[in-house]
Protein backbone atom coordinates (compact mmCIF):
# COMPACT_ATOMS: atom_id res chain seq x y z
CA UNK A 1 0.00 0.00 0.00
CA UNK A 2 2.87 2.57 0.58
CA UNK A 3 5.51 2.52 -1.60
CA UNK A 4 8.85 4.21 -1.51
CA UNK A 5 11.45 4.34 -4.18
CA UNK A 6 14.82 6.08 -4.29
CA UNK A 7 13.83 8.69 -1.68
CA UNK A 8 16.79 11.03 -1.85
CA UNK A 9 17.22 14.81 0.98
CA UNK A 10 19.56 16.62 1.22
CA UNK A 11 19.96 19.60 3.82
CA UNK A 12 22.64 22.41 2.49
CA UNK A 13 25.49 19.76 1.45
CA UNK A 14 24.25 17.27 4.18
CA UNK A 15 22.87 14.46 3.00
CA UNK A 16 20.27 13.10 4.99
CA UNK A 17 18.74 10.35 2.96
CA UNK A 18 20.80 8.33 0.84
CA UNK A 19 17.87 6.79 -1.41
CA UNK A 20 15.57 4.97 0.74
CA UNK A 21 13.40 2.18 -0.57
CA UNK A 22 10.51 0.87 1.26
CA UNK A 23 7.36 -1.30 1.32
CA UNK A 24 4.34 -0.97 3.55
CA UNK A 25 1.90 -3.33 3.60
CA UNK A 26 -2.27 -2.61 4.34
CA UNK A 27 -2.19 -2.80 8.20
CA UNK A 28 0.95 -3.34 8.57
CA UNK A 29 2.93 -1.62 12.16
CA UNK A 30 6.47 -0.77 10.87
CA UNK A 31 8.94 0.64 13.27
CA UNK A 32 12.18 2.76 12.17
CA UNK A 33 15.04 2.63 14.55
CA UNK A 34 18.59 4.23 14.65
CA UNK A 35 20.80 6.59 16.52
CA UNK A 36 19.95 10.48 16.01
CA UNK A 37 20.77 11.88 12.44
CA UNK A 38 19.98 8.79 10.94
CA UNK A 39 17.26 10.18 8.73
CA UNK A 40 14.52 8.43 10.47
CA UNK A 41 12.37 11.61 11.10
CA UNK A 42 13.01 13.15 7.79
CA UNK A 43 11.66 9.75 6.30
CA UNK A 44 8.72 10.68 8.08
CA UNK A 45 8.45 13.86 7.46
CA UNK A 46 8.94 13.09 3.39
CA UNK A 47 5.89 10.84 3.31
CA UNK A 48 3.22 13.84 3.93
CA UNK A 49 5.59 16.71 2.07
CA UNK A 50 6.26 18.92 5.36
CA UNK A 51 9.70 18.02 3.67
CA UNK A 52 9.71 17.54 -0.15
CA UNK A 53 12.49 14.98 -1.22
CA UNK A 54 14.85 15.73 -3.74
CA UNK A 55 14.84 12.64 -5.20
CA UNK A 56 12.63 9.58 -5.57
CA UNK A 57 8.81 8.37 -5.21
CA UNK A 58 6.49 8.14 -3.03
CA UNK A 59 3.18 5.90 -3.78
CA UNK A 60 0.46 5.80 -0.73
CA UNK A 61 -2.68 3.96 -1.64
CA UNK A 62 -3.68 5.46 -5.08
CA UNK A 63 -1.29 8.55 -4.67
CA UNK A 64 1.94 8.52 -6.55
CA UNK A 65 4.13 11.27 -6.67
CA UNK A 66 7.23 11.94 -8.07
CA UNK A 67 9.91 13.83 -6.30
CA UNK A 68 10.60 15.26 -9.81
CA UNK A 69 7.39 16.46 -11.32
CA UNK A 70 5.60 17.52 -7.90
CA UNK A 71 2.36 19.84 -8.05
CA UNK A 72 -0.20 21.12 -5.21
CA UNK A 73 -2.46 19.65 -5.91
CA UNK A 74 -0.39 15.80 -5.53
CA UNK A 75 0.82 16.81 -2.28
CA UNK A 76 -2.70 18.09 -0.67
CA UNK A 77 -3.66 14.48 -2.18
CA UNK A 78 -0.43 12.90 0.00
CA UNK A 79 -1.69 14.59 2.88
CA UNK A 80 -4.97 13.21 2.82
CA UNK A 81 -3.83 9.63 2.84
CA UNK A 82 -1.49 10.17 6.19
CA UNK A 83 -1.78 11.76 9.90
CA UNK A 84 1.07 12.76 11.59
CA UNK A 85 1.78 12.77 15.33
CA UNK A 86 4.41 15.09 16.44
CA UNK A 87 6.77 14.52 19.10
CA UNK A 88 6.34 18.12 20.69
CA UNK A 89 2.38 16.91 20.08
CA UNK A 90 1.86 20.71 18.61
CA UNK A 91 -1.81 21.06 19.20
CA UNK A 92 -3.80 24.04 18.26
CA UNK A 93 -3.39 26.13 21.33
CA UNK A 94 -6.24 28.10 21.05
CA UNK A 95 -8.71 25.40 20.18
CA UNK A 96 -9.85 23.17 23.09
CA UNK A 97 -9.63 19.37 22.83
CA UNK A 98 -12.68 18.61 20.71
CA UNK A 99 -12.07 21.56 18.33
CA UNK A 100 -8.67 20.46 17.79
CA UNK A 101 -10.25 16.99 17.10
CA UNK A 102 -13.12 18.23 14.88
CA UNK A 103 -10.78 20.68 12.80
CA UNK A 104 -9.57 18.52 9.76
CA UNK A 105 -12.43 16.50 9.73
CA UNK A 106 -14.95 20.12 9.23
CA UNK A 107 -12.39 22.00 7.46
CA UNK A 108 -10.38 19.57 4.86
CA UNK A 109 -13.15 16.70 4.89
CA UNK A 110 -16.15 19.02 5.10
CA UNK A 111 -18.09 17.14 7.35
CA UNK A 112 -20.97 18.89 9.07
CA UNK A 113 -20.62 19.79 12.83
CA UNK A 114 -22.68 17.25 14.19
CA UNK A 115 -21.00 14.62 12.39
CA UNK A 116 -17.49 15.68 13.01
CA UNK A 117 -18.73 16.36 16.81
CA UNK A 118 -19.96 12.56 16.89
CA UNK A 119 -16.35 11.35 14.89
CA UNK A 120 -15.03 13.37 17.56
CA UNK A 121 -16.12 11.92 20.57
CA UNK A 122 -15.94 8.61 19.54
CA UNK A 123 -11.56 8.86 18.80
CA UNK A 124 -11.61 10.97 22.32
CA UNK A 125 -13.42 8.17 24.15
CA UNK A 126 -11.48 5.37 22.63
CA UNK A 127 -8.22 7.90 24.01
CA UNK A 128 -9.61 7.79 27.30
CA UNK A 129 -10.27 11.92 27.07
CA UNK A 130 -13.62 12.61 26.93
CA UNK A 131 -14.25 14.31 29.94
CA UNK A 132 -12.07 17.24 28.74
CA UNK A 133 -12.94 17.95 25.39
CA UNK A 134 -13.42 21.33 26.86
CA UNK A 135 -9.73 22.00 27.97
CA UNK A 136 -7.60 24.15 26.13
CA UNK A 137 -3.78 21.97 25.71
CA UNK A 138 -2.16 24.20 27.93
CA UNK A 139 -4.38 22.69 30.88
CA UNK A 140 -3.28 19.45 29.60
CA UNK A 141 -0.32 17.07 30.91
CA UNK A 142 2.02 15.92 28.18
CA UNK A 143 0.50 12.47 27.72
CA UNK A 144 -2.75 13.93 27.64
CA UNK A 145 -1.53 16.50 24.62
CA UNK A 146 -0.23 13.45 23.19
CA UNK A 147 -3.37 11.56 23.41
CA UNK A 148 -5.17 14.03 21.95
CA UNK A 149 -2.90 14.56 18.94
CA UNK A 150 -3.56 10.91 18.11
CA UNK A 151 -6.93 11.60 18.42
CA UNK A 152 -6.58 14.14 16.25
CA UNK A 153 -4.65 12.14 13.94
CA UNK A 154 -6.87 9.09 13.89
CA UNK A 155 -10.52 10.92 13.51
CA UNK A 156 -9.06 11.77 9.99
CA UNK A 157 -9.32 8.05 9.50
CA UNK A 158 -6.12 7.84 7.33
CA UNK A 159 -4.85 5.23 5.15
CA UNK A 160 -1.27 5.40 7.76
CA UNK A 161 -0.59 7.26 11.12
CA UNK A 162 3.03 8.22 11.20
CA UNK A 163 4.25 8.74 14.38
CA UNK A 164 7.46 11.04 15.15
CA UNK A 165 8.72 9.55 18.44
CA UNK A 166 5.93 10.23 20.00
CA UNK A 167 6.76 9.71 23.57
CA UNK A 168 10.33 11.41 23.28
CA UNK A 169 9.24 14.57 25.12
CA UNK A 170 7.27 13.07 28.06
CA UNK A 171 8.34 12.46 31.05
CA UNK A 172 9.36 8.82 31.97
CA UNK A 173 6.12 8.61 33.95
CA UNK A 174 3.47 9.11 31.35
CA UNK A 175 5.21 7.50 28.73
CA UNK A 176 2.93 4.26 29.70
CA UNK A 177 -0.27 6.27 28.63
CA UNK A 178 0.52 6.81 25.49
CA UNK A 179 2.01 3.49 24.47
CA UNK A 180 -1.10 2.04 25.90
CA UNK A 181 -3.27 4.13 23.05
CA UNK A 182 -0.83 3.70 20.14
CA UNK A 183 -1.04 -0.24 21.18
CA UNK A 184 -4.73 0.05 21.56
CA UNK A 185 -5.06 1.40 18.10
CA UNK A 186 -2.45 -1.18 16.50
CA UNK A 187 -4.83 -3.42 17.43
CA UNK A 188 -7.62 -2.13 15.21
CA UNK A 189 -6.04 -3.21 12.24
CA UNK A 190 -4.59 0.62 11.33
CA UNK A 191 -1.55 0.60 9.34
CA UNK A 192 1.13 2.82 11.21
CA UNK A 193 4.63 4.00 10.69
CA UNK A 194 6.47 4.64 14.10
CA UNK A 195 9.49 6.41 14.38
CA UNK A 196 10.56 5.80 18.20
CA UNK A 197 13.79 5.12 20.52
CA UNK A 198 11.16 2.69 23.10
CA UNK A 199 12.66 -0.20 22.12
CA UNK A 200 10.66 -2.70 24.03
CA UNK A 201 7.33 -1.40 22.80
CA UNK A 202 8.76 -1.39 19.26
CA UNK A 203 9.76 -4.98 19.62
CA UNK A 204 6.22 -6.11 21.10
CA UNK A 205 4.11 -4.06 18.81
CA UNK A 206 5.97 -3.96 15.31
CA UNK A 207 5.34 -6.26 12.61
CA UNK A 208 8.67 -5.29 10.98
CA UNK A 209 11.54 -3.34 12.45
CA UNK A 210 13.70 -0.83 9.93
CA UNK A 211 17.17 -0.12 11.09
CA UNK A 212 18.56 3.25 9.74
CA UNK A 213 21.81 5.03 10.31
CA UNK A 214 23.21 7.54 8.51
CA UNK A 215 20.43 7.93 5.54
CA UNK A 216 19.86 4.28 4.27
CA UNK A 217 18.41 1.61 5.49
CA UNK A 218 20.92 -0.90 7.39
CA UNK A 219 18.58 -3.89 7.87
CA UNK A 220 15.03 -5.05 8.30
CA UNK A 221 12.87 -7.66 9.75
CA UNK A 222 10.86 -9.25 12.18
CA UNK A 223 11.74 -8.14 15.49
CA UNK A 224 12.55 -11.26 16.66
CA UNK A 225 15.36 -11.10 14.08
CA UNK A 226 16.35 -7.58 14.63
CA UNK A 227 16.79 -7.94 18.52
CA UNK A 228 18.37 -11.19 18.74
CA UNK A 229 20.00 -12.32 15.57
CA UNK A 230 20.97 -9.20 13.86
CA UNK A 231 23.05 -9.65 10.62
CA UNK A 232 24.58 -6.22 10.37
CA UNK A 233 27.67 -5.29 13.15
CA UNK A 234 26.23 -1.61 13.36
CA UNK A 235 22.03 -2.62 14.30
CA UNK A 236 24.07 -4.98 17.52
CA UNK A 237 26.01 -2.63 18.14
CA UNK A 238 22.85 0.09 18.48
CA UNK A 239 20.48 -2.23 19.88
CA UNK A 240 23.28 -2.89 22.76
CA UNK A 241 23.68 0.54 23.57
CA UNK A 242 19.89 1.30 23.60
CA UNK A 243 19.17 -1.96 25.65
CA UNK A 244 21.51 -2.50 28.49
CA UNK A 245 19.51 -5.31 30.03
CA UNK A 246 20.46 -7.91 27.23
CA UNK A 247 23.96 -7.78 28.68
CA UNK A 248 22.99 -9.08 31.57
CA UNK A 249 21.10 -12.28 29.85
CA UNK A 250 23.32 -13.47 27.45
CA UNK B 1 -3.19 86.69 29.20
CA UNK B 2 -6.93 85.57 29.80
CA UNK B 3 -9.56 87.27 32.44
CA UNK B 4 -9.05 85.37 35.67
CA UNK B 5 -9.58 81.52 36.39
CA UNK B 6 -13.36 80.17 36.66
CA UNK B 7 -13.47 76.50 37.66
CA UNK B 8 -17.29 76.50 37.12
CA UNK B 9 -16.31 77.60 33.33
CA UNK B 10 -14.61 73.84 33.41
CA UNK B 11 -17.64 72.13 33.58
CA UNK B 12 -19.71 74.41 31.15
CA UNK B 13 -17.16 73.65 28.43
CA UNK B 14 -17.71 69.86 29.11
CA UNK B 15 -20.72 69.55 26.85
CA UNK B 16 -19.60 71.48 24.10
CA UNK B 17 -16.49 69.91 23.51
CA UNK B 18 -18.13 66.59 23.43
CA UNK B 19 -20.57 66.99 20.88
CA UNK B 20 -17.01 66.80 19.08
CA UNK B 21 -16.11 63.67 20.39
CA UNK B 22 -17.87 61.83 17.43
CA UNK B 23 -15.04 63.49 15.05
CA UNK B 24 -12.14 61.86 17.13
CA UNK B 25 -13.65 58.75 17.38
CA UNK B 26 -14.57 58.65 13.77
CA UNK B 27 -11.09 59.14 13.25
CA UNK B 28 -9.74 56.49 15.54
CA UNK B 29 -12.05 53.81 13.93
CA UNK B 30 -11.35 54.35 10.04
CA UNK B 31 -7.62 54.71 10.98
CA UNK B 32 -7.77 51.68 12.56
CA UNK B 33 -9.58 49.96 10.48
CA UNK B 34 -7.68 50.95 7.53
CA UNK B 35 -4.20 50.90 9.43
CA UNK B 36 -5.05 46.83 10.16
CA UNK B 37 -5.51 46.33 6.45
CA UNK B 38 -2.75 48.20 5.23
CA UNK B 39 -0.64 46.33 8.06
CA UNK B 40 -1.49 42.88 7.07
CA UNK B 41 -0.81 43.86 3.20
CA UNK B 42 2.64 45.44 4.34
CA UNK B 43 3.85 42.97 6.94
CA UNK B 44 3.47 39.99 3.99
CA UNK B 45 6.30 41.04 1.73
CA UNK B 46 8.92 40.87 4.70
CA UNK B 47 7.41 37.65 5.82
CA UNK B 48 7.37 35.72 2.59
CA UNK B 49 11.28 37.55 1.67
CA UNK B 50 9.38 38.90 -1.98
CA UNK B 51 12.86 40.94 -3.29
CA UNK B 52 12.11 44.81 -4.08
CA UNK B 53 8.49 44.89 -3.01
CA UNK B 54 10.07 44.04 0.94
CA UNK B 55 12.56 46.99 0.59
CA UNK B 56 9.73 49.42 -0.58
CA UNK B 57 7.88 48.47 2.48
CA UNK B 58 11.16 48.80 4.79
CA UNK B 59 11.50 52.02 3.62
CA UNK B 60 8.07 53.05 4.33
CA UNK B 61 8.27 51.64 7.65
CA UNK B 62 11.18 53.53 8.90
CA UNK B 63 9.81 56.82 7.31
CA UNK B 64 6.52 56.51 9.11
CA UNK B 65 8.49 55.35 12.31
CA UNK B 66 11.19 58.03 11.88
CA UNK B 67 8.76 61.39 11.19
CA UNK B 68 6.41 63.11 13.44
CA UNK B 69 2.76 62.66 13.22
CA UNK B 70 2.18 66.26 12.17
CA UNK B 71 4.51 66.74 9.44
CA UNK B 72 2.94 63.69 7.91
CA UNK B 73 -0.58 65.28 7.98
CA UNK B 74 1.47 68.03 6.26
CA UNK B 75 3.01 66.03 3.85
CA UNK B 76 -0.48 64.51 3.02
CA UNK B 77 -2.46 67.63 3.31
CA UNK B 78 -0.28 69.48 0.64
CA UNK B 79 1.09 66.74 -1.03
CA UNK B 80 -1.51 64.40 -2.19
CA UNK B 81 -3.46 66.97 -4.31
CA UNK B 82 -0.39 68.18 -5.89
CA UNK B 83 0.11 64.25 -6.50
CA UNK B 84 -2.90 63.93 -7.90
CA UNK B 85 -3.22 66.97 -9.60
CA UNK B 86 -0.72 65.44 -12.13
CA UNK B 87 -3.46 63.39 -13.18
CA UNK B 88 -6.19 66.18 -13.37
CA UNK B 89 -7.88 65.23 -10.29
CA UNK B 90 -8.76 67.71 -8.15
CA UNK B 91 -9.34 67.32 -4.40
CA UNK B 92 -8.28 70.47 -2.68
CA UNK B 93 -12.22 70.99 -1.99
CA UNK B 94 -12.08 67.47 0.04
CA UNK B 95 -13.10 67.66 3.74
CA UNK B 96 -9.76 67.88 5.54
CA UNK B 97 -11.08 65.20 8.03
CA UNK B 98 -10.38 62.59 5.27
CA UNK B 99 -6.36 63.75 4.68
CA UNK B 100 -6.44 63.11 8.47
CA UNK B 101 -8.04 60.04 8.20
CA UNK B 102 -5.55 58.71 5.72
CA UNK B 103 -2.74 60.07 7.49
CA UNK B 104 -3.20 58.19 10.65
CA UNK B 105 -4.53 55.53 8.52
CA UNK B 106 -0.79 54.83 6.50
CA UNK B 107 0.48 55.97 10.45
CA UNK B 108 -0.74 52.60 11.89
CA UNK B 109 -0.32 50.67 8.87
CA UNK B 110 3.12 51.17 9.44
CA UNK B 111 3.08 50.62 13.20
CA UNK B 112 0.90 47.49 12.68
CA UNK B 113 3.07 45.73 9.91
CA UNK B 114 5.83 45.77 12.41
CA UNK B 115 4.14 44.61 15.49
CA UNK B 116 1.94 41.84 12.72
CA UNK B 117 5.24 40.80 11.78
CA UNK B 118 6.63 39.96 15.22
CA UNK B 119 3.45 38.38 16.34
CA UNK B 120 3.59 35.72 13.13
CA UNK B 121 7.30 35.07 13.73
CA UNK B 122 6.18 34.22 17.12
CA UNK B 123 3.94 31.37 16.49
CA UNK B 124 5.52 27.91 16.66
CA UNK B 125 6.32 26.66 13.48
CA UNK B 126 4.67 23.06 14.66
CA UNK B 127 1.28 24.61 14.22
CA UNK B 128 1.91 25.28 10.75
CA UNK B 129 3.21 21.75 10.23
CA UNK B 130 0.14 20.48 12.13
CA UNK B 131 -2.29 22.25 10.03
CA UNK B 132 -0.75 21.11 6.68
CA UNK B 133 -0.36 17.16 8.43
CA UNK B 134 -4.42 17.15 8.75
CA UNK B 135 -4.49 18.49 5.00
CA UNK B 136 -4.93 22.05 5.38
CA UNK B 137 -4.22 24.50 2.57
CA UNK B 138 -1.59 27.11 3.36
CA UNK B 139 -4.35 30.22 3.48
CA UNK B 140 -6.67 28.17 5.75
CA UNK B 141 -3.66 27.01 8.04
CA UNK B 142 -2.64 30.97 8.24
CA UNK B 143 -6.03 32.24 8.53
CA UNK B 144 -7.69 29.73 10.90
CA UNK B 145 -4.17 28.60 13.25
CA UNK B 146 -1.53 30.95 12.83
CA UNK B 147 -3.54 34.43 12.54
CA UNK B 148 -5.60 33.73 15.72
CA UNK B 149 -2.92 33.18 17.50
CA UNK B 150 -0.70 36.05 16.10
CA UNK B 151 -3.49 38.27 16.86
CA UNK B 152 -3.54 37.24 20.87
CA UNK B 153 0.03 38.62 20.84
CA UNK B 154 -0.28 41.38 19.00
CA UNK B 155 -3.22 42.92 20.41
CA UNK B 156 -1.28 44.86 23.61
CA UNK B 157 1.02 46.40 21.33
CA UNK B 158 -1.97 47.29 19.11
CA UNK B 159 -3.59 48.46 22.19
CA UNK B 160 -0.86 51.06 23.44
CA UNK B 161 -0.71 52.14 19.80
CA UNK B 162 -4.31 52.85 19.12
CA UNK B 163 -4.51 55.12 22.90
CA UNK B 164 -1.49 56.53 21.08
CA UNK B 165 -3.77 57.56 18.33
CA UNK B 166 -6.58 58.93 19.87
CA UNK B 167 -4.58 61.63 21.66
CA UNK B 168 -2.75 62.32 18.43
CA UNK B 169 -5.85 63.14 16.72
CA UNK B 170 -5.71 66.42 18.57
CA UNK B 171 -3.47 67.66 16.09
CA UNK B 172 -5.82 67.31 13.18
CA UNK B 173 -7.15 70.63 14.08
CA UNK B 174 -4.08 71.95 12.45
CA UNK B 175 -5.47 71.55 8.95
CA UNK B 176 -8.64 72.68 10.09
CA UNK B 177 -10.96 69.93 11.13
CA UNK B 178 -12.81 70.51 13.93
CA UNK B 179 -12.84 68.09 16.35
CA UNK B 180 -12.66 68.52 20.20
CA UNK B 181 -9.42 70.11 20.15
CA UNK B 182 -10.63 72.59 17.09
CA UNK B 183 -14.13 73.37 18.92
CA UNK B 184 -11.39 73.99 22.19
CA UNK B 185 -9.37 76.17 20.23
CA UNK B 186 -12.58 78.55 18.89
CA UNK B 187 -13.82 78.54 22.74
CA UNK B 188 -10.51 80.05 23.78
CA UNK B 189 -10.81 82.94 20.82
CA UNK B 190 -14.43 83.38 22.08
CA UNK B 191 -14.49 83.26 25.41
CA UNK B 192 -10.43 84.06 26.43
CA UNK B 193 -10.54 81.17 29.35
CA UNK B 194 -7.91 79.46 27.80
CA UNK B 195 -7.28 77.22 30.26
CA UNK B 196 -10.44 76.22 31.51
CA UNK B 197 -10.64 75.11 28.28
CA UNK B 198 -7.36 72.67 28.43
CA UNK B 199 -8.45 71.57 31.87
CA UNK B 200 -11.88 70.52 30.42
CA UNK B 201 -10.41 68.71 27.17
CA UNK B 202 -7.51 66.80 29.10
CA UNK B 203 -10.20 65.58 31.49
CA UNK B 204 -12.51 64.47 28.27
CA UNK B 205 -9.07 62.67 26.66
CA UNK B 206 -8.68 61.43 29.92
CA UNK B 207 -11.70 59.59 30.61
CA UNK B 208 -11.57 58.17 26.87
CA UNK B 209 -8.59 56.79 27.29
CA UNK B 210 -9.68 54.97 30.74
CA UNK B 211 -12.73 53.75 28.84
CA UNK B 212 -10.60 52.46 25.86
CA UNK B 213 -7.50 50.76 28.55
CA UNK B 214 -10.69 49.24 30.33
CA UNK B 215 -11.90 47.47 27.50
CA UNK B 216 -8.77 46.36 26.18
CA UNK B 217 -8.16 44.66 29.55
CA UNK B 218 -11.71 42.95 28.84
CA UNK B 219 -10.67 42.01 25.14
CA UNK B 220 -7.13 40.75 26.39
CA UNK B 221 -8.76 38.73 29.21
CA UNK B 222 -10.59 36.94 26.17
CA UNK B 223 -7.73 36.52 24.18
CA UNK B 224 -5.42 34.77 26.80
CA UNK B 225 -8.70 32.19 27.48
CA UNK B 226 -6.50 29.17 26.38
CA UNK B 227 -2.99 30.38 28.31
CA UNK B 228 -1.75 28.75 31.04
CA UNK B 229 -2.74 30.94 34.60
CA UNK B 230 -0.11 33.29 35.12
CA UNK B 231 1.49 33.71 32.24
CA UNK B 232 -0.66 36.57 30.08
CA UNK B 233 1.43 37.27 27.01
CA UNK B 234 3.79 35.07 24.75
Amino acid sequence: MIEIEGLKKKFGHNEVLKGINMHVEKGEIISILGPSGSGKTTLLRCLNYLESPDEGQIVIDDVLINAHKVNKKDIYQLRKKSAMVFQAYNLFQHKTVLQNVMEGLVVVQKKSVNEAKEKALEVLQKVGLKNKIDAYPSQLSGGQQQRVGIARALALNPEVILFDEPTSALDPELVGEVLEVIAKIAREGKTMIIVTHEMNFAREISDRIIFMDNGVVIEEGIPQQIFTEQKEERTRQFLKRMTPELDYSI
Amino acid sequence: MGKAFDPILIIEFLPTLIKYLGVTLEIVFFSMIFGTIIGIIVALPKLFHIPIVRQIVTLYISFIRGTPILIQLFLVYYGLPALLSIWNIDITRMDALYFVIITYSLSHGAIFAEIFRGAIQAIDIGQTEAAYSIGMKPLQSFFRIVLPQAIRIAFPNMANSIIGSLKDTSLAFTIGVMDMMGRGETLISSTAHALEVYISLSIVYYVIVLVFEKIFKISERYFNRYQPHGISSI
